[in-house]
């Protein structure tokens, strides 16, 4: 059936596209009501539309790929972007060198970029409203279960509520070559703090460290089995206070 | 805006970028190689940038000048998908998403069409954008939009039609 030759309309695709205005909108639905061939090529817009939206809608919830967030941040070491500092550059090399190596001796969870990553995590999650997480807090349980085993390391999700910071939720990311996770807070005020989980795969207890970008702070260090980094707006003894709260009550299962 | 602040804001769109490269190059790697391509290129062009502007749609605009160059240059992507693309494709729905062969079918139907027509339909059917900011962003009238619109959503609804029910498409 030729749906669009019955009804060859600009004004419908503009009515399902939302493109009328207010009276052009009433007369079409009274086209609409009247005319059955309208109605059925207005569902097959609709339904292309819904269509459409359960085959490609799913992307927007996917991880995004490390290496497209390291570019976004200009640390991708590719060479084709413009530095102007030669501190710039050498600290570039660094990082580049960093995550080289990190996936090949530490499985690219070493502590040396744990703090760019869960930088660049925050900085993509912690803009969302609607998607901020993907297991919410009142699942705190499957949350904890769920993350510690793709992360491979059991761990305890932080109570920060006696801080200011109740729990929003939390998330599977893809780190370089294993799953990490990122559990996110949200204080009154409405800014965030994020918790990136990822397995100490070098084995090695690392002391914490800190590292700024804009008006965010990052926390981290490694030990045990765990490899973890906060980061916030904050000021550092605000942060330090946190990270040793959290410390506290990760580690217990680790 | 500065720097740091166009990072930030650009990292938010990044989800956004994927999904609408996707929707026009349709196979994933190819698709994210063209939101790396575009992330270089919005950076060394983010002077040009109107804060005024919705970044998604110049971001947008960015992507898919990008895509139609190499479309030109290459012509990889004219014409249909051989099976072995298409078997790759639905292989990397998620199985248990209920909807699984209507993906791919909605999927394969937008493999057939020109892109011209493609590239119209993903942004207004899928990415809801306004008939301006798609006639900004492809840089043709808005009754061009429009009559392409118009013809991309009637080749899809015959090449729906045409190909049956998912279940049909499942004996293979």
């Amino acid at each position: 059936m030729k749906m669009f030759e019955v009804v060859e309309n600009w004004a419908l695709h503009a009515f399902a596209d939302g493109e009328l205005d207010a009276d052009e909108h009433k007369a079409m639905e009274r086209l609409l009501s009247e005319n059955e061939d309208a109605r059925k090529a207005l569902a097959a817009i609709n339904y292309q539309k819904s269509e459409l939206r359960k085959a490609y809608g799913p992307v927007v919830e996917e991880p995004v790929p490390m290496v497209l967030l390291l570019t976004a941040q200009g640390r991708s070491g590719s060479g084709r972007l413009p530095y102007a500092a030669v501190a710039a550059s050498v600290a570039l090399l660094l990082v580049g060198g960093a995550l080289g190596w990190g996936v090949s001796q530490y499985d690219g969870a070493g502590p040396i970029n744990i703090a760019r990553r869960a930088l660049v995590a925050h900085e993509v999650y912690t803009g969302e409203q609607r998607h901020a997480v993907e297991v919410a807090a009142n699942e705190r349980d499957h949350l904890q279960a769920w993350l510690s085993k793709r992360v491979g390391a059991a761990f305890t999700v932080p109570n920060l509520e006696a801080a200011g910071y109740p729990l929003l939720g939390g998330r599977l990311l893809a780190a370089e070559n294993s799953p990490a996770g990122q559990l996110m807070y949200e204080k009154a005020d409405k800014k965030r703090l994020t918790i990136f989980v990822s397995a100490n795969v070098s084995g090695k207890d690392e002391p914490v460290k800190w590292s700024w970008s804009d008006k965010l702070v990052t926390c981290y260090w490694s030990e045990g089995k765990l490899a973890l980094a906060v980061t916030g707006e904050m000021s550092k003894d605000e942060m330090t206070a946190l990270a040793k709260n959290i410390y506290e009550q990760m580690e217990m299962k680790g | 805006m500065t720097t740091a602040a166009f990072r930030k804001d650009l990292i938010a769109e990044l989800p956004y970028l994927r999904r609408f490269a996707r929707s026009l190059a349709g196979d994933a790697s190819l698709a994210d190689d063209l939101v790396q391509d575009c992330v270089e290129r919005a950076l060394l062009k983010s002077h040009l940038y109107d804060p005024a502007r919705p970044l998604r749609a110049w971001l947008y605009a960015v992507l898919r000048n990008i895509f139609v160059s190499n479309w030109r240059r290459t012509s990889k992507f004219a014409g249909a998908k051989n099976v072995d693309d298409l078997v790759g494709l639905e292989g990397s729905v998620p199985p248990d998403q209920e909807s699984n062969f209507s993906v791919a079918l909605i999927t394969d139907a937008l493999d057939t069409l020109p892109a011209p027509q493609r590239e119209v339909l993903v942004l207004i059917s899928l990415e809801e954008l306004s008939y301006k900011d798609a006639s900004e962003i492809i840089g043709v009238p808005i009754g061009t939009i429009m009559s392409r619109l118009s013809r991309a959503r009637a080749h899809l609804q015959n090449i729906l039609e045409e190909r049956g029910t998912p279940v049909l498409r499942r004996v293979k």
